[in-house]
């Protein structure tokens, strides 16, 4: 047995390693938590840990075998790939991202909306405005959410969030109407708010919807798990 | 592209790749099992070879060897080497990631109200897999399967079992060569080389990976979802649309049924249906590590043919429930 790999055992055990590394930094840093939902977290580390291994055992077993050159450079972008991705990471705009998507979000049945208004957060919202669409059964009620700030073309920006099934790829955004404060500009996309306010109606092309009249906002830092079940 | 639109597809890009990643290393994991367990892989040559019960065969198969679309890669890639018929590892590449305990399990998760779906989408899997297997079973394998596989794959098949004209050995016009002869033991290679083989197949795989996710990201951020799913209520557009979606998604077999969820009441059951049939066939993410397996001309076939069959059963269920 030998501790000294050759070039091609070193590149395969340093392309492995990158990508273990790759996996394990994505937990490591919370980078997991934009991008995937947390069910799927211990796949991540468990192969993350598997990979780091592999790399180790190729390093220690040290069997110098002759690759094909196409090979080793499949090798070598594997390590440029892995390189880029663990210095460049994720910033990506959720406001872009949802500009993208439809607000088509559908309730499943059978749900249950227990929670006090002042308690419940923006999907919980959403969620009881889809099943239950009259505003007058809401207004008046309290508000106490966070979200990003999401444009609408053609109206004020919405308090929004991503809610996900799997990963980034398949968020979907759910928003609620603001009425912001007539004081103060008019946020930013993309801007993490905390608001206070209560429930109102108001008067779109003709249809009445629910509102948020604002009382109290304050930026936050995005949270830690941006991304909704 | 601006600047915030290009760091948007890079993290869906990376969300792809992250997500996507552990399931392959499954496939290799399952792949590299085999090879240990059985080195000669004559288990898989004894898989039936008739048109109808080679796929259904490698279909079945796929109850026994859980992985969804990435994962089958590498675990079809090794029947094919193995020399296991071509019907049955077909069958098992198309139809494995609908056909197995998981993604059967996450449909029943996400649509406990629709019955008729969980039928219809493993009915239609064994439809689609067969289709294409006796499809692409039309073409000499040559034509179909990567050099580099095909002549792995010759190593391991009996010289009477190949072609004249795919022959690059033998003597033409002598005795037919006898088949390898069943009882001879063949040596189980050390887990260490079982492993770096394994571990260099994953790493080709990978980078293969990361194209199709790239193209995916890229894919997904230039074209708004909402167009695709415009025309819910048309039956044709419908099916043909997110049909479209599912190419674009890209996300694994195992999850699908809930991303579907989402627009479930929008859609068309066709289209719905078709939706959870193509996907877990072909999409972007796939088209790079469908490189391993076979030629491009290969690749357009099945994406055409898995197309065409899919149109039609979302037509079939379109008619029947609509």
């Amino acid at each position: 047995m030998s501790w000294r790999p050759g070039f091609n055992s070193g590149l395969k055990a340093l392309s492995l390693g990158l990508w273990g590394v790759v996996l394990v930094q994505s937990g490591a840093s919370g980078r997991l938590d934009l991008l995937l939902r947390a069910v799927f977290h211990p796949l991540v580390w468990i192969s993350g840990g598997l990979l780091l291994a592999l790399a180790v055992l190729e390093l220690v077993s040290g069997q110098e075998a002759p690759l094909p050159r196409r090979q080793r450079l499949g090798f070598l972008a594997g390590c440029l790939a892995a390189l880029a991705v663990l210095l460049l990471p994720p910033v990506p705009s959720f406001a872009d991202l949802a500009a993208n998507r439809s607000q088509d979000f559908q309730p499943g049945p059978g749900l249950n909306f227990v929670v006090p208004p002042g308690q419940r957060s923006l999907t919980e919202w959403v969620r009881l405005l889809r099943s239950e669409p009259d505003p007058k059964l809401h207004q008046g009620d309290p508000v106490k959410i966070s979200g990003f700030v999401l444009p609408v073309p053609g109206d004020r920006p919405q308090l929004a969030r991503l809610l996900v099934r799997c990963c980034l790829v398949d968020a979907v955004p759910v928003g609620l109407p603001v009425l912001w404060p007539a004081d103060q500009p008019t946020p930013e996309a993309d801007l993490w708010l905390a608001i206070e306010g209560v429930m109102e109606n108001e008067t779109v092309a003709g249809q009445n919807r629910s509102v948020v009249r604002v009382r109290q906002v304050r930026p936050i830092p995005r949270p830690q798990r941006p991304l909704e079940p | 592209m601006g600047l915030q639109r290009l760091a948007t597809t890079w993290a869906l890009f990376q969300a792809l790749l992250v997500e996507a990643m552990p399931f392959l290393l499954i496939g290799v994991a399952i792949a590299t099992l085999a090879r240990w367990l059985s080195p000669g892989g004559r288990w898989v040559r004894k898989l039936p070879s008739q048109p109808l019960l080679g796929p259904l065969s490698g279909a079945a198969l796929g109850f026994a060897l859980p992985a969804c679309e990435c994962g089958n890669v590498p675990v079809a890639r090794r029947l094919l080497a193995s020399g296991a018929p071509l019907g049955a590892a077909l069958g098992f590449l198309f139809a494995a990631p609908v056909l197995n305990p998981i993604v059967l399990a996450s449909t029943w998760a996400a649509f406990p109200d629709k019955p008729w779906l969980l039928l219809a989408r493993p009915l239609g899997a064994v439809v689609v897999a067969v289709a294409l297997a006796t499809l692409l079973g039309q073409r000499s394998e040559a034509l179909l399967l990567t050099p580099e596989l095909l002549e792995e794959r010759r190593l391991s098949q009996p010289l009477s079992q190949v072609s004249l004209l795919d022959r690059r050995s033998g003597l033409i016009g002598s005795q037919p060569p006898t088949p390898l002869p069943a009882d001879v033991p063949v040596r189980r290679q050390p887990l260490a080389e079982v492993l770096g083989h394994g571990s260099s197949e994953f790493l080709g795989l990978a980078l293969l990976l990361v194209f199709g996710c790239l193209i995916a990201a890229l894919v997904q951020t230039v074209l708004p979802r909402s167009w695709l799913l415009a025309v819910g209520g048309a039956p044709t557009l419908s099916i043909l649309s997110l049909m479209l979606l599912s190419l674009v998604v890209s996300v694994c077999s195992s999850v699908d049924a809930f991303l579907a969820l989402g627009f479930a009441a929008q859609v068309t059951p066709g289209a719905l249906l078709a939706f959870l049939l193509l996907g877990p066939v072909i999409d972007l993410k796939l088209i790079g590590l469908f490189g391993v397996l076979l030629r491009p001309r290969a690749i357009l076939l099945t994406a055409a043919g898995a197309g065409l069959v899919v149109l039609l059963i979302g037509q079939w269920a379109n008619l029947i429930l609509l």
